[in-house]
């Protein structure tokens, strides 16, 4: 096997659920504000089944093979040709994926943090940084992603409490104003992050406890949903109808914290979850980009590949968008459906199952008439 | 191969050097304490900052107009454009050091720059990163750049009296946060303290006194169109439940003289009702109180007084609640007393209907008083 390393399936969750939240709390409530106003907080919760349909399909086709990544089963269901095809459109729409996520990273820290450092230098650091956990390889990100857990749960604690005093009930009035289609139109936009959980295709298999790994795959979808839920309950009692005027409304509320006012400007808090979380988040992307790759070119080793494929993916995240009202056009498009991880997370498994599952019923019924 | 692989790696080490890309020193820092907006004429801006000077004895020779007199340190310098940013621009353009806008904490805004909409320029706070959604904003009577200017005897600079007379919640306070999210109510108006210059004491420089809130401006989608004096302004704060400090002196009907009490607690709930077509509107109020002075000859520690004085108190409120209510539901017709925002969100299904033809319901909206009135310590002894 090309990956030596074995993670445990708490790693995994843990892993995917930083790969989700990373980019999550920051992001998401203003992206659901649009559509369910201050009806967010329901949102996760219809979204939260996509996520575990996505991990149900993948570890189904886990099962079938529980030895290979999506990469390799994929020819053994469709046929070496077609097989490496959709191989390789999972592996073009992981490419984009990841830039997109790093050029989110690079342009967040430029304009809201270092607006005078050169986008080349944020990018760069960390996709070597990147660089450098994925050539430990899938251990070495299990392992770190579980580290981070504790630093992101008290920090996230402390940010809830210090923003305690400035809540009011009444900006979450009336729930479910317009019935329950807003919060419902909301999650559309949401499905992009949990369709994110079907990348676990590619480390089911690297698992020491393969039989927990459904089980931990959706408690870290569990505990997503969870997260979210705080995250938009406490921005829109601290915000209210001012949230869409945020880019980031959870950035937006730390800095808002001012008690006793010396404690105040903690949005240096925010970016030290925000930073671990998102170096896990492309780490595990990252990851999965050059271990799909090497499978595909049919390599003995991926490690030859980190460094090449990083400096590809750092060079697409660079001219990713031209500015921001073009990555807005963007992520509209996205967040209305038009959703490349759907493609990826969850649509392409769901079609090889079913394939899978079909070419089964037909070797059963083979069988059956030879017997016959 | 190996002297390769050690330069790649010193290489690369350089390449995390590049560290402190975007330090700044605050010897290269104007640290803007209050911004002050005016309107000199049609379409301009006149944007005046106050800076405190970083060391006593630099003075103004740094291009800024100095104040030194009366221990003041601090400078003003004023940029003129189109737009905010355009008047910053030129306002750089005077300044030798960079401006940083984190510690901006009064915005004092000129009152006809108000009376033509103040949507627009506020979007320059908001969108930008630096000023933060705490600063309280004002209206001022005069310009903005004299309020400024202003010397105050103890306080530094003027913006400080400012945000302390702010915090005091004598009268109105309002922070960007506030303001934002009134001019996005289901109201569209906004209430935001006026200030104006306090006539300096005799004997003193013209500048060297303070600027002070004693009224209170009424916006109606970002414009200026009213004002209202102190008495209705603890009106309004009675409604929207924010009052801090009130007095109240009631002279009752059998007494003779006046008993001034002094606010405790008071607590204002809404309650909305939709009766039909009618619109019914509950304000409950809780108040308690402490007795601070009694001119009159009534012994207060005994119950039937109490009662009566209780009551009094209750009348009082009323009477003021109800000449609020009729300036600002009669006569200005806006609602700033969030009327709107309680109806949407206790029948957010009718509210609905009622929503479009708001301005047109709001006067006749039904008010209830319901008010209790409790009088907690009277003191001891009487005029002596």
């Amino acid at each position: 096997m090309i990956e030596k390393g074995k993670i445990s399936a708490l790693q995994m969750g843990i892993m995917m659920y930083h790969a989700i939240i990373a980019t999550g709390i920051l992001f998401i409530p203003s992206t659901v504000y649009e559509a369910a106003k201050q009806d967010i907080w329901i949102s996760p919760i219809w979204a939260c089944p996509l996520g575990l349909l996505s991990v149900y399909i993948a570890y189904k086709l886990h099962k079938l093979y529980p030895n290979h990544t999506i990469i390799q089963y994929s020819e053994h269901i469709l046929g070496t040709f077609l097989g490496k095809v959709l191989g390789l459109v999972l592996l073009l729409l992981l490419y984009t994926s990841v830039s997109v996520m790093i050029w989110q990273y690079g342009e967040f820290v430029v304009s809201e943090f270092l607006p005078h450092t050169p986008k080349f230098v944020i990018i760069g650091m960390m996709v070597l940084l990147c660089a450098f956990a994925v050539h430990g390889g899938l251990e070495v990100i299990g392992r770190l992603a579980e580290m981070v857990v504790p630093v992101f749960f008290l920090l996230f604690l402390i940010i809830i409490i210090l923003l305690l005093p400035d809540i009011e009930i009444k900006r979450m009035l009336p729930v479910m104003e317009n019935g329950m289609m807003p919060s419902v139109k909301g999650s559309v936009a949401l499905y992009t992050w949990f369709a994110q959980f079907g990348i676990i295709y590619f480390f089911l298999p690297f698992l020491t406890n393969r039989e927990k790994g459904m089980k931990s795959g959706m408690f870290s979808v569990l505990v997503v949903t969870l997260t979210l839920m705080f995250t938009n309950i406490i921005v829109i009692l601290v915000f209210g109808s001012v949230t869409e005027n945020f880019n980031a409304p959870l950035m937006s509320a730390t800095r808002y914290i001012s008690i006793a006012e010396f404690l105040s400007h903690l949005e240096a808090l925010v970016m030290a979850i925000w930073l671990a979380g998102t170096f896990i988040k492309i780490c595990v992307f990252y990851y999965a980009v050059v271990l799909g790759t090497a499978q595909w070119l049919n390599l003995s080793n991926y490690r030859s590949l980190v460094l090449p494929v990083g400096f590809l993916i750092g060079v697409f995240a660079m001219q990713a968008f031209l500015n921001s009202a073009e990555a807005a056009e963007h992520f509209r498009l996205v967040s209305q459906g038009l959703m490349d991880t759907l493609v990826y997370g969850t649509m392409i498994p769901m079609f090889l199952f079913f394939v899978a599952y079909i070419r089964k019923l037909r070797i059963f019924k083979q069988r059956g008439e030879r017997e016959r | 191969m190996r002297c390769m692989k050690v330069i790649g790696l010193i290489g690369i080490i350089l390449f995390l050097l590049t560290g402190c890309w975007d330090r700044k020193e605050t010897n290269d820092l104007w640290i803007v304490t209050g911004v002050g907006l005016d309107q000199p004429k049609d379409g301009e801006v006149e944007v005046t900052v106050e800076i405190p000077s970083p060391s006593g004895n630099e003075g103004g020779g740094t291009g800024g107009e100095g104040n030194q007199a009366g221990g003041n340190e601090t400078i003003l310098q004023t940029g003129k454009g189109v737009s905010i940013p355009k008047a910053i621009e030129d306002l750089e353009t005077k300044l030798p050091r960079e401006i940083l806008w984190s510690h901006t904490e009064a915005i004092v805004i000129n009152k006809e720059l108000a009376e033509t909409g103040i949507r627009e320029e506020l979007d320059f706070f908001i969108r930008h990163p630096e000023p933060r959604l705490r600063s309280y904003v004002f209206i001022s009577e005069g310009s903005a750049k004299e309020i400024m200017a202003l010397l105050p005897p103890m306080e530094r600079s003027s913006s400080e009296v400012l945000i302390e007379l702010a915090k005091s919640e004598v009268l109105m306070k309002v922070t960007l946060f506030d303001l934002l999210e009134m001019l996005k109510g289901e109201s569209g108006a906004s209430i935001l303290p006026m200030i104006d210059k306090l006539p300096p004491e005799e004997g003193k420089q013209p500048l060297e006194t303070i600027a002070y809130i004693n009224r209170s401006a009424i916006l109606k989608q970002g414009r200026m169109i009213g004002t209202i004096n102190d008495r209705l302004t603890r009106g309004v704060l009675w409604f929207r439940n924010e009052i801090k400090e009130s007095t109240v002196t009631v002279k009752p009907e059998e007494a003779d003289g006046l008993i001034s009490m002094n606010l405790m607690k008071g607590r204002t709930n809404l309650i909305p009702k939709i009766d039909g077509n009618q619109l019914k509107m509950t304000v409950k109020v809780e108040t308690v109180d402490d007795v601070i002075q009694n001119k009159t000859k009534w012994d207060l520690k005994k119950m039937k007084k109490h009662k009566m004085l209780e009551k009094e108190l209750a009348q009082k409120i009323e009477m003021r609640l109800t000449d609020t209510l009729e300036m600002v539901q009669k006569e200005m017709e806006v609602d700033i007393l969030d009327f709107a925002e309680e109806f949407r969100r206790k029948h957010p299904d009718k509210w609905k209907g009622i929503k479009a033809d708001w301005k047109e319901i709001f006067p006749t909206v039904k008010v209830i008083f319901d008010i209790e009135a409790s009088v907690l310590r009277t003191g001891q002894g009487n005029v002596p």
